[in-house]
């Protein structure tokens, strides 16, 4: 029952990701829920704070989510690394994003491991996607 | 500097394997008759993994030309994408083979190419044949921010996403066309 609230709350406020991205925050929400007790749905201020702060990266060097999609996600960032364009991450501005759970997936393991040298938990993944779908 | 400019798209595509360039010369009259006159459609299949391709391997910089380096360079840039240049390439299984296996069928004739320092090259930027080729551009042309590296060829080259690397077509950022 616990599962189905919560998969509940997010069709309902989350449009701005396919069905089948929402099916995969679905999926994270049990992990979270599995490995932590008091996990009580996903949240966009916690996510700001994962997109937004700086951590020592893979490289040894300071880096954040910014370095490379900016502060506004409307915008299109740029490759910390590459320079190369990167279209907005937000939904909102590139109807692309967050349609794919294969990309999300993909991307959400390499970016957490260039910015915090670890993969991202299920929560942490899940919150900074509920950030992504707000900006 | 007097080089011939107007090298053809194919002959430019075996620049990886250009310390063979005799051999390829060679090769290639053996087997104009065989291959001139009808070249193949890609199938497909081969349509999609040049697809895949292009966009795994171009998320971050340009879709390098598989025939810059040999099959033993590509293996172990795949061997190695968990810490591709400092950042995390990694791809999932069945993606990772098909373009292993891509590279490996596109890849320069040249087996014998190390890097700068000896070692199987990684980069198409530390090859002898690059560095010989890029020796008149200066340091200052490539660490600028429009450039930022080697590794940035279409910052300068402006045809390179599709393998064209003639002189003409030469515009470097702030500096302008290269002249001889
Ligand atoms: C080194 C640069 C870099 C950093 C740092 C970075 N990203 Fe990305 N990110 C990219 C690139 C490149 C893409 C793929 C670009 C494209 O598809 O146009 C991407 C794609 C994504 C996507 C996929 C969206 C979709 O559906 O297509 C998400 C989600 C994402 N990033 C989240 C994050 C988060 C969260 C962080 C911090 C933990 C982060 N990124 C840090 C470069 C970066
Ligand atoms: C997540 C980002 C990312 C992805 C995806 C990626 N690369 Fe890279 N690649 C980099 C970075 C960063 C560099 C170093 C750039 C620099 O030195 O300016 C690089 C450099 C390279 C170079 C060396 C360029 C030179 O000659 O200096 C090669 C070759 C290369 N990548 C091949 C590939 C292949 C093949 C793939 C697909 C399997 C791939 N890359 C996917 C980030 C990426
Ligand atoms: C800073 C600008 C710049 C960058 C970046 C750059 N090149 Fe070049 N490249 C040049 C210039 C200038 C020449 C001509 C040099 C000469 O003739 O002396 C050249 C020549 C070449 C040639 C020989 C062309 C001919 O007609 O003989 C090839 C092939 C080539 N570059 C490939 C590459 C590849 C591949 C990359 C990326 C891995 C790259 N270049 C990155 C500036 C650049």
């Amino acid at each position: 029952m616990k599962y189905l609230s919560i998969a509940l709350l997010f069709s309902t406020s989350l449009m701005a990701a396919s069905p089948e991205v929402v099916q995969y925050m679905n999926e994270l929400s049990k992990t979270a829920k599995v490995q932590n007790s008091s996990f009580n749905g996903f949240d966009a201020s916690r996510g700001k704070e994962i997109f937004t702060s700086t951590h020592t990266g893979k490289q040894g060097k300071p880096m954040a989510c910014t370095s490379c999609h900016t502060t506004n996600l409307a915008n299109s960032g740029k490759n910390s690394l590459t320079g190369k364009v990167i279209d907005p991450l937000s939904p909102r501005a590139n109807p692309q994003r967050l349609t794919s759970t294969k990309e999300v997936a993909k991307w959400l393991k390499r970016n957490f491991m260039d910015v915090y040298a670890r993969e991202g938990t299920a929560q942490e993944k899940g919150d900074v996607l509920t950030y992504i779908m707000k900006n | 500097m007097t080089k011939i400019v107007n090298l053809s798209i194919a002959a430019l595509l075996l620049a990886g394997g250009v310390y063979l360039y005799a051999d390829d010369d060679k090769r290639e009259e053996h087997e104009h008759h065989r291959s001139t006159v009808v070249a193949k459609p890609l199938t497909p299949q081969e349509k999609a993994t040049t697809a895949l391709y292009t966009k795994e391997c171009g998320a971050c910089h340009m879709a390098y030309q598989p025939q810059f380096l040999p099959k033993r360079s590509w293996d172990k840039t795949m061997k190695t994408l968990d810490n591709h240049f400092g950042t995390d390439a990694s791809l999932d299984q069945s993606d990772h083979k098909s373009i292993q296996n891509y590279l490996a069928s596109h890849a320069s004739k040249n087996d014998q190419v190390v890097d700068v320092r000896g070692a199987v090259a990684l980069r198409i930027s530390e090859t002898p044949y690059f560095v010989r080729e890029h020796r008149e551009v200066t340091k200052k042309m490539v660490t600028q921010p429009e450039v930022k590296s080697f590794a940035n060829c279409n910052a300068c080259h402006t045809q390179a996403l599709k393998g064209s690397y003639r002189e003409r077509e030469i515009r470097i950022p702030n500096y302008g066309r290269w002249e001889d």
